[in-house]
């Protein structure tokens, strides 16, 4: 726990100080996971917000501030899948879409401004989209958690709410998914962890 | 296979990497409490005009029980029905020199 559980307490009961603390605290780690989430960096601030948002107009119905970190991941994962929702709606009617990260990446290469590092990085990040690309919102959400958040089948389970077996399942189909997508993707192009500048 | 989840398992480690935590900038605070607050007055709206909408419902309720309880108390020409007030138009004379003439009711007695 990033914060005493007296703080939650306080928060719950309207002290918006306390909330504001809450928030610090947890607000880096929230803003990275969602990052890694849903792979569009200029939009993760305002799904962080839609996030704490939420806590601030749920805080009341948290029973035990024994589960306010899976009950916070549980917002964080449902305000990412609502967002992933709405950008495919938004990318099928918009399929030459570029964030603005892309595009000023792209500028960037035009300009000879990245660094051999930064390559790579976006090399992997590009990677990992386009695999994570061959599941649906929700098993993304939950193999990014798993396997890049690397959080325990336990934690999991308190996150959703549903018994080990059916997320070993999910967990499983959505991995050999991934990795099925990932053996066709080397097979038509260079590896990028043996790619050299 | 084994070979592939192993550079599956090193991809995902590389993409934590390559996607760091992000610094929330300095809006990110301030724009918090905006929403919180817009939504704050959202729903105080919303609370308001559903309670104009209950008091301004009980008063007509009150109104129209009203109407209904104490008859003719709003509009007394709305007392008797449409007969009666015909009959109260029409006297038995005017109707004589009409040239209709009124049978006294009989008793249906035996």
């Amino acid at each position: 726990m990033l914060v005493e559980f007296e703080q939650i307490q306080k928060a719950q009961a309207g002290d918006d100080a306390a909330f504001n603390q809450v928030v610090t605290a947890y607000r880096k780690r929230i803003l990275g996971t969602i990052a890694r989430l849903i792979g569009r960096p200029e939009d993760v601030e305002d799904v962080g917000q839609e996030v704490f948002l939420r806590l601030y107009y749920s805080l009341d119905q948290l029973r035990t501030p024994e589960v306010f970190e899976p009950w916070l991941y549980r917002l964080t994962v449902n305000a990412s899948y609502d967002y992933l929702r709405k950008q495919r709606r938004r990318n099928e009617s918009r399929m030459s879409d570029l964030s603005e990260q892309q595009v000023m990446m792209a500028d960037a290469v035009a300009g000879g401004k990245v660094s051999g590092e930064e390559q790579r990085q976006k090399q992997v990040k590009e990677l990992v989209d386009s695999l994570l690309g061959a599941v649906s919102e929700q098993d993304r959400i939950l193999l990014t958690l798993k396997e890049v958040e690397g959080l325990s089948i336990k934690e999991l389970e308190k996150i959703y709410s549903v018994n080990e077996n059916a997320l070993k399942v999910r967990l499983f189909r959505a991995r050999q998914r991934v990795l099925n997508a990932f053996e066709a993707s080397q097979g038509n192009t260079v590896r990028p962890a043996e790619r050299k500048d | 296979m084994d070979q592939w989840n192993t550079k599956l398992d090193q991809l995902f480690a590389k993409y934590k990497d390559a996607v760091p935590d992000p610094d929330p900038s300095v809006n990110f605070m301030p724009g918090l409490w905006r929403k919180i607050e817009a939504r704050q007055s959202f729903t105080t709206r919303i609370k308001k005009l559903t309670q104009v909408f209950v008091v301004a419902t009980a008063a007509v309720c009150l109104l129209l029980g009203m109407a209904v309880v104490v008859p003719g108390s709003l509009h007394p020409e709305l007392r008797g029905t449409y007969v009666d007030v015909l009959a109260e138009d029409h006297p038995p004379d005017n109707l004589a020199a009409l040239g209709i003439r009124v049978e006294p009711v009989e008793a249906n007695t035996k």
